[in-house]
């Protein structure tokens, strides 16, 4: 197959300037010169420098010269590019091109394990073994798209698995692959997507995150043992001296998942985003990591029908309008990034793409260094690649202009030296109104497009003309039209040629009699009064541009909230003191604290709120949400995923962190699901909406991991195909805490061995593996990290209490929980905390002795108690829940109250800085208004750290300024769509709810 | 093999579940004249009396007055004093699962989707299962009367409304198949979230989906007015009530456009009586729900807007907005079974959001009997109305006032505690004792 697609590239390239000298040649050696020169062009030699009526001179598909007074060697094949413009072409990043697919070959059901055959990991995801440039094979129709977009040079890889092998450098020229590969391997490649592996681990975000960072360590440990062979360890090290490309395919976010990641290990990624940068420009900016960015600007929506338009979202219709400025303000901050044709529907979309933002204000030299000099620099090849000076490879495109304008032409892209023609320069340009004589008549004649494709007619008068069927090659022109004017039917045929200022021939006229004829050129076709039009326009359009949100979704704030000095006067306030209620209270925040609480306290300067009337409590706390989390809260792939940690896949531009808000929430602890016994590691969050994951993540708070216990471990509503994993039977799930915590424990003391050699002594041995998941276990061995566990019959809660126990470490809080009450005691006992649901119950059969009065009983036992929500909807009236607790059970009000504020703070080792209102504590607190556990209460102002990040009394005002933004943009998409651009149908998108049962089986692996 | 031992456990411990607990006996039938005095009493019509007498004597209200203006001989009666407390007539849930489904994962308790597209003869009040563990927990908070509605399909079924204490379905029901439930085609398939998709794709086969339905109409329609038909078509038979009005449709639809359709066809099939279940985006066409005086029952309150830029509450306004607007409301609370019980949460909600508690009790109270034209039996403490009522310490919406002391229905003193009761007083039980 090689062979004959070898023989067929050799016989259309039989007179290939380069020697193949390995190979044989059938005939006579063909090798020719291969030297070209271009004179009077506008040669653009990089980038920024231009050099007016300049000769570039290449031979055997490398630049020999360029430049201005260049001399032209004797026997050049010289071209005259006289108004024509040269560039370097372009280099293309992110592409797979001459790749095979790969082909997925898993079962159906549980895959536990890989399937690849061989030596190889024990991931099918990890791919490191994959060296593109073994597998590349020369696709010409492929190639020839880019070519005909202006690419010149493509870095492709295997685009599968997290870990993705090599990349190789290759030019777009149709010749064997021994010539066109220009680097074997240039580069290594990472994702978040599995691919094709149909291995269940990893099933999340989280779980692809933390299998790329064990690889990292087993690579580490790899280097230095001798006890096993595993090929893709043993590639991924050796691949670590190339450039490492990530590809974070998602939005804005996933860039910085991917920067984070590469900093734990020292690497610094290049790394391609998703056009939408801009929306976290900050963030972005500070991981300093050169970037690869797509231009797949999206199309306007069809909002003509108001309902149909009604699903297209603000932050959709925001980002139509803002993608085309992301590479300008990336450049207005100084990120270096270049530029992919990756996402377009096809290649040749780039320069009306790129037309956009150019419109918009970004420099058209910025455009071309993101094309040329940048992907050069990136793979480490800007001696060969990026610009046409001496030396470098003969990779240029010859334009009409540049070719980062949407009407530029591009006539020919020369590839190593070789030309690929897509326009003939050498056509004369016709446009123009003509006279046209035939015999004795005269005729108007218009000659409209560019050449080659030239439209003529003739015009008799303003409303009336008439086409005119033509034909131009070479020199030769033929036009024939029938003369409406006159009776006798039939065509006027003209046969002719070009001459300077028109054209002449010969006619047959319908009568079978002959003719001469001639068209003299008597004004030229200018387009002006169009352009200057149209350029009127951009500038209406640029001064109309919306302004960024934060997040980047309706309800986001033009700026972030920031911290005040607050004076809340006269309110009723619930301490979660041993002051209780106090009523008519003043209480001053300020740096970010509550600074004082009593009456009559003034403060100059600060912002006064009226408390009368109103209740102000703590901020609620939710212990237990899933709330602000990218793809998927469960890995649910294995038994024990400690491994995992959901801080890697917090999403701060989730709605319903503003949804929580508005309830009075001001923190959460975001929690793995209950697919496996030992499942993920937790964030703990303050709702900080506007602000950046990191910005959100509590500093100082205590490490949290979810365990889960029942029905959902042991998969019992999964299906029948899911009857495979251990444990299937709470016998099981024993089993497999006794042997984590066993591994752990042995881990922990081969470390202990490893870490009390001498200096000396550790040359010699072996450091053992580093093992996340066994690293997290002994976190909580050591009572470095705490337990939160889904749990709802008394027996197995009692189970991992004795399990804790004997492994000598306490259960911190059992979350859910729906049997404490049968076991309040024992739990007091053992010192955990109950963290349930008010009165859920009924929906599996493990929750058919859930009561509404759990809370009451757990906490009359002295068991700390919370009511949780576990649900983005339950979670912004968790003062609701909180309430139920007196009418099942009769808690009163003000601990009723702390169930959702002081009592999960303590669960989340919190209550130093929040959970009650007390003077140095944090300024999270709540302005109600009613009494807070009653249904008529509605928080007005959520506060956290002294900022108001949700006021009821701005709603009306921040819903108004929606609207309008929304019915701007519905204008100007409508503008859109009568300028005859193609719009998109508007369809809803749809929110994943997480629950802890949430389980979404392989998400990427599905796709 | 093992999976058929695996079911056997299963259902073995679904029964010993049921054997252990046991809901508890409907009420005695009222044997003695009952007042209930000096209680603030919420009418369910919208009207108040701040210290009222309500009597009711084989079961009906007799009195319904202002308790400082109205003299009775109270000598036969037992006289229930409730100074300080509230009554409200007993709670309606609009379209509910409830008696269907036991545990919802545990399929063999899930008696409420049958299989097949049009299914109008498939009757909910059959399946409808007294000694369901859910319906204590729901009464127990005040609801005291369900529309039981099957699922699924194109045409779920036919629906009835049921009383909350009953020995069997037979004394259940009040009004039995009175409204057939279509669910109308959406023009919007939902996401394939697992396979990572989050948005929706076009529905292609919407037209010919319309199509179907109306085929069926049509047919039904012929159906009724061919007197004797040659061979007897079970479920159009089911559907004649529709002609004849004796039956309403219940038409769950939430989008604007396809509400808009679904209404305009029923319209034109002639069927007088068309409720819209669900109406997410009735706000939108509320001109043209008012002008053609079609009734909505929205769902619960108590969830998420549907769009990130919809107001944060836009779910607790809705009823409100919609009232303003002149439509006639009820709310419903049919996310999950065991929700039901917080159907008076949901109402309370809307009730902070504008409308104000007795205009948000009507919609679980007058407004539902009237839209399942059971308003003449139930709904509001009226003379000559079933005396199903519920007297509670405090504001029945609002969690903390929720605490009914005592339940009638049909007069019939209701037994509150069951399983979890039970449960609770064990456990509290033991605790105070060690």
């Amino acid at each position: 197959m090689m062979r004959k697609l070898l023989l067929a590239c050799l016989s259309l390239w039989f007179f290939s300037s380069h020697a193949q000298d390995t190979f044989t040649v059938n005939g006579v050696k063909d090798e020719r010169p291969g030297l070209h020169a271009f004179i009077n062009a506008t040669l653009h030699v990089d980038y920024q420098t231009t050099i007016e009526n300049a000769v570039l001179v290449i031979q055997k598909g490398e630049v020999v010269a360029s430049g201005k007074g260049v001399k032209v060697p004797k026997g050049a094949i010289v071209h005259n590019l006289d108004g024509k413009h040269i560039y370097p072409s372009f280099i293309e990043l992110s592409s797979n091109i001459g790749i095979p697919k790969a082909d997925r070959n898993g079962s159906s059901g549980p895959q536990l394990g890989p399937v690849k055959d061989g030596a190889y990991n024990a991931n099918d995801a990890i791919k490191a073994y994959f060296k593109a440039h073994e597998a590349f094979e020369a696709n010409d129709s492929d190639a020839d798209k880019m070519r005909k977009a202006g690419f010149g040079v493509v870095l492709t890889h295997n685009q599968d698995g997290l870990v993705r092998g090599t990349g190789t450098v290759v030019s777009l020229h149709n010749g064997p692959e021994n010539e066109i590969i220009l680097k074997e391997s240039a580069s290594q490649h990472f994702s978040f997507e599995k691919g094709s592996s149909t291995q269940d681990n990893p099933s999340s975000l989280m779980g692809a995150i933390a299998l790329i960072k064990q690889t990292y360590l087993d690579a580490q440990w790899y280097k230095n043992q001798n006890e096993m062979v595993d090929i893709s360890l043993d590639a991924f090290n050796k691949n670590s001296i190339y450039p490492q490309f990530f590809d974070a395919d998602g939005d804005k976010l996933y860039v910085l998942r991917a920067d984070r990641l590469g900093d734990e290990f020292g690497v610094q990624y290049i790394i391609k985003g998703n056009g939408d940068e801009y929306q976290r420009l900050e963030e972005i900016k500070a991981t300093n990591a050169q970037l690869i960015l797509p231009v797949n600007y999206p199309e306007a929506y069809d909002v003509e029908d108001p309902f149909d338009a009604l699903n297209v979202s603000l932050e959709e219709m925001k980002h139509w309008e803002m993608a085309p400025e992301n590479l300008k303000l990336l450049t207005e901050n100084g990120i270096t990034y270049s530029i992919t044709s990756d996402g377009l529907k096809d290649a040749s979309k780039l320069p009306a793409m790129l037309s956009q933002s150019v419109e918009l204000g970004l420099a058209e030299e910025q455009a071309l260094k993101a094309l040329t000099y940048n992907p050069a620099q990136f793979i480490k090849m800007g001696d060969k690649l990026g610009a046409l000076t001496t030396g470098k490879y003969a990779n240029f495109i010859i334009t009409d202009g540049s070719p980062v304008r949407k009407d530029t032409k591009i006539y020919e892209n020369w590839v190593q030296g070789n030309p690929y023609k897509f326009h003939d320069y050498t056509l004369p340009e016709l446009a123009g109104n003509y006279k046209l004589t035939v015999g004795s008549e005269d005729y108007q004649m218009e000659v409209k497009g560019e050449s080659g494709k030239e439209k003529f007619k003739i015009v008799v008068n303003d409303s009336t003309s008439y086409d005119v069927a033509s034909e131009i090659s070479k020199q030769l022109i033929s036009l024939s039209f029938t003369d409406e004017s006159k009776d006798e039917a039939g065509k006027i045929r003209l046969s002719g040629w070009l001459k300077k200022e028109g054209l002449s021939g010969n006619a047959r006229m319908p009568d079978g009699s002959w003719a001469k004829w001639s068209a003299t050129l008597e004004d030229e076709d200018t387009s002006v009064d169009a352009e200057e039009k149209e350029e009127k326009e951009d500038e209406s359009k640029a001064s109309e541009m919306g302004s960024l949100i934060f997040p980047f979704v309706a309800h986001g704030n033009s700026k972030k909230p920031l911290e005040e000095t607050i004076l809340i006067k006269n309110a009723t306030v619930w301490t979660n003191e041993a002051e209780g209620i106090l009523e008519s209270t003043d209480v001053l925040l300020e740096n970010g604290k509550i600074a004082k609480i009593g009456k009559n306290i003034t403060s100059s300067g600060a912002r006064e709120i009226d408390g009368t009337g109103k209740h102000l409590t703590p901020g609620i706390i939710d212990e237990h949400s899933h709330i602000a989390i990218s793809r998927g809260v469960n890995e649910g792939s294995e038994a024990v995923t400690a491994e995992v940690n959901i801080e890697d896949v917090v999403d701060s531009e989730d709605i319903n962190i503003y949804r929580q808000l508005s309830g009075g929430v001001v923190a959460s602890q975001l929690l793995h699901g209950s697919a496996n016994p030992i499942g993920g590691r937790s964030a703990i969050v303050k709702l900080k909406w506007g602000y950046s994951p990191e910005e959100m993540k509590i500093s100082w708070a205590d490490k949290f991991i979810k365990f889960a216990l029942g029905e959902n471990v042991k998969q019992s509503n999964w299906g029948e195909r899911n009857t495979v994993r251990f444990p299937q039977t709470r016998m099981g799930v024993e089993q497999v805490f006794e042997d984590a915590f066993t591994r752990a424990r042995e881990y922990e003391e081969e470390w202990e061995a490893y870490n009390s050699l001498s200096k000396r002594d550790k040359v010699n041995a072996t450091a053992p593996r580093k093992d996340l998941e066994l690293e997290t276990l002994v976190e909580i061995l050591n009572s470095d990290r705490f337990i939160s566990c889904h749990s709802y019959v008394q027996s197995e809660i009692n189970m991992l209490m004795k399990v804790a126990e004997r492994y000598g470490f306490r259960i911190n809080t059992f979350t859910h929980i729906l049997e404490g009450y049968k076991l309040a005691d024992k739990m007091k006992e053992h010192g955990v905390g109950g963290s349930t649901f008010s009165d859920w119950w009924a929906y599996k059969f493990e929750v058919n002795d859930a009561i509404p009065y759990n809370a009451a009983l757990m906490h009359g036992e002295g068991v700390v108690t919370a009511i949780n929500s576990d649900d983005a909807e339950m979670g912004r009236r968790l003062n609701q829940e909180a309430g139920k607790t007196m009418k099942y059970g009769g808690v009163p009000v003000e601990e009723a109250l702390k169930m959702v504020t002081l009592n999960p703070a303590k669960l989340l080792h919190l209550e130093d800085r929040m959970g009650s209102i007390k003077v140095g504590k944090d300024a999270d607190v709540v302005l109600w208004s009613h009494e807070p556990l009653s249904i008529y209460a509605k928080a007005e102002k959520t506060i956290i750290e002294g900022a108001v990040f949700f006021d009821r009394d701005n709603q009306i005002e921040k819903l108004d300024a929606i609207q309008a933004e929304r019915a701007r943009l519905v204008a100007k998409m409508q503008g859109e769509k009568s300028n005859g651009k193609s719009t998109q149908k508007a369809k809803p998108k749809s929110q994943i709810i997480y629950h802890c049962e949430t389980e979404i089986q392989n998400y990427s692996s599905l796709k | 093999m093992k999976l058929f031992k695996c079911i056997g456990i299963l259902i073995l411990s679904v029964l010993s579940f049921f054997a252990k607990a046991q809901v508890p006996a409907p009420g005695e039938v009222q044997s003695k004249p009952i007042a209930i005095m000096n209680a603030y009493a919420h009418l369910g019509n919208g009207e108040v009396i701040e210290n009222s007498v309500i009597t009711f004597e084989n079961g009906i209200i007799t009195n319904v007055a202002d308790a400082t203006v109205i003299r009775l001989d109270l000598s036969n009666f037992r006289v229930i004093k409730a100074e300080g407390m509230h009554v409200y007539p007993g709670l309606i849930a609009s379209n509910t699962i409830i008696g269907l489904e036991e545990i919802a994962a545990v399929r063999a308790t899930r008696d409420q989707d049958e299989t097949g597209d049009f299914n109008p003869n498939v009757r909910a009040l059959i399946a409808y299962n007294t000694d369901s563990e859910i319906i204590p927990t729901t009464r127990f908070n005040g609801v005291l009367y369900a529309q039981t509605t099957p699922r699924g399909g194109r045409i779920s079924g036919s629906s009835s409304i049921m009383n909350l204490d009953a020995w069997n379905w037979e004394d259940a029901v009040l009004k039995n198949d009175e409204g057939i439930h279509l669910n109308w085609p959406s023009r919007l398939r939902y996401p394939r979230w697992w396979l990572g998709e989050t948005e929706w794709r076009e529905n292609e086969d919407y037209d010919k989906q319309y199509e179907e339905v109306q085929i069926f109409f049509k047919d039904a329609a012929s159906y009724f007015e061919i007197q004797n038909p040659e061979t007897t078509n079970l479920k159009l038979e089911a559907m004649k009530g529709l002609f004849d009005g004796s039956k309403s449709l219940y038409i769950h639809t939430d989008r604007a456009k396809e509400i808009v359709q679904s209404i305009q066809f029923a319209l034109e099939m002639g069927i007088e009586q068309v409720v819209l279940v669900g109406g997410d985006e009735a706000y939108y066409v509320k001109d043209f729900l008012k002008e053609n005086e079609i009734a909505v029952i929205l769902e619960e309150t108590l969830r998420l807007p549907s769009r990130t830029a919809d107001p944060v509450d836009l779910p607790c306004q809705l009823p409100n907005l919609l009232h303003q607007a002149g439509i006639k409301v009820a709310i419903g609370q049919w996310g999950e079974v065991m929700q039901v019980r917080n159907l008076p949460f949901s109402v309370g909600t809307a009730a902070a959001y504008g409308l104000g508690k007795e205009e948000a009790l009507k919609m679980v109270t007058l407004n539902p009997a009237q839209i399942m034209g059971v308003d003449d039996k139930i709904g509001s403490l009226e003379k000559g109305k079933i005396a199903s009522l519920v007297v509670s310490k405090g504001d029945i919406l609002d969690m903390e006032g929720n605490k009914p002391e005592y339940v009638f229905i049909e007069g019939r003193q209701v037994t509150l505690e069951a399983h979890q009761q039970r449960l609770y007083k064990k456990f509290k039980d033991k605790f105070d004792q060690e």
